[in-house]
C-alpha cells in the first residue's frame, strides 16, 4: 500500500520533470513561429560552457542604452528595451522605459550596471551554441570577414512579448554553421 | 564495540577452545553475547558504493556527449532527443521502485543517474534554443527538479547533488543579498534526510560523504550570504556555524566508530580551534575597527534587503546558544570549552571599538584556557589522544605568539626544543603510566 503510494507520486514527479523542460521548449518554439524577426550586428568571441556544451559569446552592438532623464534605475532592475529598425534592417536600442510599452516592440531585460546616463542591458541572447570544434572556428570566420571590410556578423531575433529567441547568427551573410564549414 | 573486533575475536575462537584457553561452552556464550555479524551490510556498501558510482560516471558521460552539440540534428529532432536521456532515466527509477523497493544500492544507482539526467535534459534544450548564460537559474531549476528524489529514493548522492547545486546557486547570487539568503530554506529541505542517514548503522560511508559536504557548502554559504548582515559579523557567524558542526558531531550515532567517519566532529573542532587562533592575531580585528567588511557590501542594495539574513545568522546563534546551554546543564566538557567560542566572539564583537587589545587578550587567554582543558580532560579519561591535541594546541599558540614577537633565534630555537622535549617527556609519562594502571 504504502509502496503504492511512493509509486503514485513518483509518476507525479515524472511529470512535473518532463513538464518543465516541455514547457520551456514550448515559450520559445511560440516565439519562433510567430514572434517578430530582428537583426542585431554582433561579435562573437568563444568560451566554454562545462554543462552545455561549447558557445560563442555575442557581444551585440549598443546594448548601452541611454537612459532617459527623470528616469531612476538600480542594476538588476527590470526594465523594458525599445528597438527600431535601421534603413539596412539592423535593429536598434532606442531607449530604456521601466514601463511595459503599448504598441513599439521591446525586449523585457536587465540592468547589468550603469554607467553616467548609459545603462548595459542584459539582453538575454548573449550565447550561441556551437558544435565544439565549429565554435573556436567560428571566431576566425568572424575575424577574416571583418578585416575584409564586407558585412559584418548580425543575429536574427524573434521577438513576441518581449522575449527574444535567438534564430541564427549570420557572417558575411552566410549562416555560422555554413561558413564554418566552408573553410574546412 | 566495533565489528571488526567481534569478526576477529569469532576467528580465534575455534583456536582458543581448542588449546584449552576456552571451553566450548564459554566460546558459545562468547557467541550469544556478541551476537551474529551482519555480513550483508558489507556486500550492501559495495553495491551501493560500485553502483552509485558507475551511475555516475554513465551520467556524466552522457552530459558530455550531449555537450558536443549535433549540429547536423534539426531543431525538432534535438527537442525530442532532449527527453530521451530523462525519460530512460526515470523508467529506470520506476522499475527500481517497482521492482527492488528494498535494495539500496539500486536506488541510490538510480536516483543519481535520475538526478544528472533531468540536468542533461535542460542542458540540452539550453543548447538548442540559445538560452542565455544566467548559470544560476539553470542550476536551481534543476534542482529544484531533483531534490525529491532524495526522500523517493532515500538517496544521499541526490542530496549531495542538490546541495552543491544550490550553494553554487547562493554564489551566483551573491550581489543580491536578498535571494543568496534562499540557500536556508533551500537546505533545510535535505534535513530531515540527513538525520535519517546519521541514524542508519550500514550507510556510513554515504553519511560521511554528506557530513563532508554539508559542511563544505553550509561554510560556502555563510561566506556568500550571511556574512554581509552585519559588518564584521563574520567573526561571531563562523565560530557558531562550527560549534553547530562539533556538537552534532559529538552526538553518539550507532556505527559511527572510528574518527574518519565523524567528520562534523573533527572537523567541527579543528575549525574552531583555527578560527580561535586566527582571532589572536592583531589584523583580524583592526580589519574590524576600520570596517573592512570580508566580502564588499553592495552599495546599491537597500538596508532592508539584509533583514532575511539576518534574521538567520540570528537564529544560528540562537542555536549554537541552545546547544552550549545543553552541554552546560550535561555538564558536557568535550563541549563546553570549544562550544564557547561563539558567546566569546560575539561578547569581544560587541566590544569591538575598544583597542584592539582587548579581544587580543581575550583570545590569547581563552586559547590557553581551551588548550589546557583538553590537556586535563585528557590526564581524567586516559586518553593519550586528547591530551596531545590540547598539548598540539598549546604549542601552536605559544609558537605563534614566539613569531610575532622580536626574540631572537637562539631563544626561538630553545623554545621549539623545549616544546618537542616535553611533547616526548609527557607522552613517555603517559604511556608508562596507562601501561601501570593496567
Amino acid at each position: 500500500m504504502r509502496n503504492k503510494l511512493i509509486i503514485i507520486t513518483f509518476i507525479c514527479l515524472v511529470f512535473v520533470q518532463i513538464a518543465i523542460p516541455f514547457s520551456m521548449i514550448m515559450k520559445r518554439e511560440f516565439v519562433l513561429r510567430s514572434g517578430a524577426e530582428f537583426k542585431f550586428k554582433t561579435a562573437p568571441v568563444d568560451p566554454y560552457d562545462a554543462f552545455r556544451g561549447r558557445y560563442v559569446a555575442l557581444r551585440l552592438e549598443g546594448d548601452e542604452v541611454t537612459v532617459s532623464r527623470g528616469l531612476r534605475l538600480h542594476s538588476g532592475q527590470n526594465v523594458y528595451a525599445l528597438i527600431s529598425a535601421d534603413e539596412q534592417g539592423y535593429a536598434n536600442l532606442t531607449s530604456v522605459i521601466d514601463r511595459k510599452p503599448a504598441n513599439e516592440p521591446y525586449i523585457q531585460a536587465k540592468v547589468r550596471y550603469l554607467s553616467g546616463d548609459k545603462a548595459k542591458l542584459d539582453l538575454g541572447i548573449d550565447r550561441y551554441y556551437m558544435e565544439e570544434k565549429s565554435a573556436p572556428k567560428a571566431e576566425r570566420v568572424f575575424r577574416q570577414q571583418s578585416r575584409g571590410d564586407k558585412q559584418g556578423a548580425y543575429l536574427s531575433v524573434k521577438i513576441k512579448g518581449g522575449f527574444p529567441v535567438i534564430q541564427a547568427l549570420y557572417v558575411g551573410g552566410k549562416r555560422i554553421e555554413d561558413a564554418v564549414r566552408a573553410i574546412n | 564495540m566495533n565489528k571488526k573486533g567481534i569478526k576477529w575475536l569469532y576467528q580465534e575462537l575455534p583456536g582458543l577452545v581448542a588449546r584449552g584457553v576456552l571451553n566450548q561452552e564459554t566460546a558459545d556464550k562468547i557467541q550469544q553475547y556478541y551476537g551474529e555479524i551482519k555480513s550483508k551490510s558489507q556486500t550492501s556498501v559495495i553495491l551501493i558504493t560500485c553502483g552509485t558510482i558507475g551511475a555516475l560516471l554513465i551520467g556524466l558521460g552522457i552530459i558530455l556527449l550531449l555537450a558536443h552539440n549535433w549540429e547536423q540534428f534539426s531543431r525538432f529532432t534535438r527537442a525530442v532527443l532532449s527527453f530521451v536521456p530523462l525519460i530512460i532515466g526515470q523508467g529506470l527509477a520506476l522499475w527500481v521502485l517497482m521492482k527492488r523497493p528494498q535494495s539500496n544500492g539500486f536506488k541510490e544507482g538510480a536516483a543519481t543517474f535520475l538526478s544528472l539526467m533531468v540536468g542533461a535534459s535542460i542542458a540540452l534544450i539550453s543548447q538548442t534554443y540559445n538560452i542565455p548564460g544566467d548559470t544560476g537559474t539553470f542550476i536551481l531549476t534543476w534542482m529544484l527538479l531533483i531534490f525529491p528524489l532524495i526522500y523517493f529514493m532515500q538517496a544521499s548522492l541526490p542530496a549531495v547533488i542538490y546541495l552543491i547545486g544550490i550553494t553554487a546557486w547562493s554564489g551566483s547570487r551573491g550581489q543580491s543579498p536578498l535571494e543568496a539568503v534562499l540557500f536556508w530554506p533551500l537546505a533545510a529541505v535535505v534535513v530531515p534526510h540527513f538525520i535519517w542517514a546519521l541514524r542508519r548503522e550500514i550507510y556510513t560511508i554515504r553519511t560521511t560523504l554528506l557530513s563532508l559536504v554539508m559542511i563544505i557548502c553550509v561554510s560556502c554559504a555563510t561566506g556568500f550570504s550571511l556574512v554581509r548582515a552585519w559588518p564584521g559579523f563574520w567573526v561571531v557567524l563562523f565560530p557558531a556555524i562550527y560549534a553547530i558542526f562539533y556538537y552534532l558531531g559529538l552526538r553518539r550515532f550507532p556505527g559511527l566508530t572510528t574518527g574518519w567517519q565523524r567528520p562534523l566532529r573533527g572537523i567541527g573542532g579543528t575549525g574552531l580551534f583555527i578560527l580561535t587562533l586566527m582571532f589572536t592575531y592583531r589584523y583580524i580585528w583592526e580589519g574590524i575597527r576600520s570596517g573592512y567588511h570580508f566580502l564588499s557590501i553592495d552599495e546599491g542594495a537597500p538596508a532592508f534587503s539584509f533583514l532575511p539574513a539576518q534574521a538567520i545568522a540570528f537564529m544560528l546563534m540562537v542555536l549554537a546558544a541552545l546547544f552550549f546551554y545543553d552541554a552546560a546543564k550535561r555538564k558536557d566538557l568535550a563541549f563546553i570549552f570549544f562550544g564557547g567560542l561563539p558567546l566569546v566572539a560575539i561578547l569581544v564583537y560587541a566590544l569591538r571599538d575598544n583597542p584592539t587589545v582587548v579581544p587580543l587578550l581575550i583570545f590569547n587567554a581563552y586559547l590557553f584556557v581551551l588548550s589546557v582543558s583538553r590537556i586535563i580532560l585528557g590526564l581524567r579519561n586516559n586518553s593519550l589522544s586528547v591530551i596531545n591535541a590540547g598539548m598540539l594546541m598549546l604549542a601552536a599558540l605559544i609558537l605563534v605568539r614566539l613569531f610575532d614577537s622580536d626574540i631572537g633565534f637562539i631563544l626561538k630555537g630553545l623554545a621549539f626544543i623545549i616544546l618537542g622535549a616535553g611533547f616526548l617527556a609527557v607522552n613517555v609519562s603517559l604511556v608508562r603510566r596507562m601501561g601501570g594502571a593496567k
